[in-house]
């Protein structure tokens, strides 16, 4: 089973693509507010390294930014 | 062989392509994303027609009433142009992903990316309290000390974006006025939590080394008193102009001192017969959605006519 989580922010855009990109691809994923929640902001910046959005954690694999092309080579979806 | 092939997913390479549907001119379309540079803005209020519409639905909106279109039109919207060569009667066009497409004619709509400062600290630090995104990074600093570099009109979104939020927001503008719509001016010029520094030049980004520390202050000179001056903060926000999208035909087609495609501005052909071009890669005086739009639409009907002559 995938774990695929994402950092983001309400009003990131490219959080809203990636989001819109895992519901295209029937991918399941948690959603972290790092806005509001300070523990999955801190958690965010210990996996990416950086304070910015969004992050996205695929099995352990971090992408920071919507890196479309790799996401989907990493979820095998095309 | 396409008859057109045209750069770029903003308003302007949307209007072509939707005039070229319905034109039936066999046409590709290569764009990485849609709605160009307002894409990240919150608020659009001047996109005629619309009184208020956020950068990612009127991208949205962009590229529906594209892909609305049937027939005649190809869409690749996850590829960027790289280079393009003069073949025989038209010209090659290649991709950052390999790909090579041959076509006739070419309008290039690949608008501009944004500027860096290019001081020390400022790579160093990107995503570590640089950044170039305030939508999606000022959610973050919800009682912080920020500073926005740059008093023009994407300098002074990035300050209503940040707002909400940060409890200090410095501006930081390099001569003695700012530069944006005198409506966004008043919104922020009257905030407690705003201030404007004005004759201000950005030395030097710095914060805490190694990896994963992040931005402490900034350093600026204040070019009236030519001292430098720090202040303490937490994030940096850069918007400091644009870049025109111009690098893969400038060996091909003319351009001005700023690296701006020259287009004739009554039908926006280039220096190459073949070859138009439109928006914020040009030389048009002003950067404006409308203009790209508009003037993509002139571009098109000018091939439209050059196409039927060649037949």
């Amino acid at each position: 089973m995938q774990s695929v989580k994402i950092y983001s922010t309400p009003t990131c855009v490219y959080c809203r693509m990636a989001k819109e990109f895992f519901k295209k691809n029937n991918v399941a994923y948690e959603d972290y507010n790092v806005a509001e929640d300070l523990k999955a902001r801190e958690e965010m910046m210990n996996k990416s390294h950086q304070l910015g959005v969004p992050v996205i954690d695929v099995n352990g694999e971090i992408v920071v930014g919507f890196d479309r092309d790799h996401l989907a080579k990493l979820l095998g979806v095309k | 062989m396409y008859d057109l092939i045209i750069v770029g997913g903003g308003p302007g390479g949307v209007a072509a392509g939707i005039y070229a549907a319905r034109k039936q001119i066999k046409t590709l379309l290569i764009t990485d994303s849609f709605g160009g540079q307002s894409l990240v803005s919150a608020d659009v209020s001047n996109w005629i027609g619309t009184k208020s519409i956020s950068g990612y639905d009127l991208a949205k909106n962009l590229e529906e009433h594209l892909r609305a279109q049937s027939g005649t039109i190809e869409i690749i919207d996850n590829d960027l142009v790289e280079s393009v060569k003069k073949i025989g009667d038209g010209f090659s066009v290649s991709t950052k992903k390999g790909q090579t497409y041959a076509t006739r004619f070419l309008l290039i709509a690949s608008g501009s990316r944004r500027k860096k400062i290019g001081v020390p600290g400022e790579k160093e630090f990107e995503g570590k309290g640089v950044y170039y995104c305030s939508i999606c990074d000022a959610p973050l600093f919800g009682g912080k000390t920020v500073a926005v570099i740059g008093g023009g009109n994407a300098g002074l979104e990035a300050v209503i974006d940040l707002l909400p939020y940060a409890s200090k927001i410095y501006v930081i503008v390099r001569s003695d006025a700012l530069k944006g719509d005198p409506v966004t001016q008043e919104k922020i010029k009257v905030h407690p939590n705003v201030e404007i520094i004005y004759n201000a030049l950005t030395q030097e980004i710095l914060g805490n080394p190694p990896a994963g520390g992040l931005v402490t202050s900034l350093k600026y000179l204040d070019t009236t008193s030519n001292q430098n001056k720090d202040l303490k903060l937490d994030g940096v926000f850069v918007e400091v102009g644009a870049v025109p999208n111009s690098d893969f035909v400038k060996d091909i087609v003319k351009l001005n001192e700023r690296g701006e495609i020259i287009a004739d501005p009554r039908t926006q052909v280039t220096s190459d017969p073949g070859i138009w071009a439109i928006g914020d890669a040009t030389d048009v005086l002003y950067k404006q959605n409308n203009i790209s739009a508009g003037d993509a639409i002139k571009a098109l009907l000018n091939i439209y006519e050059q196409l039927n002559k060649r037949k």
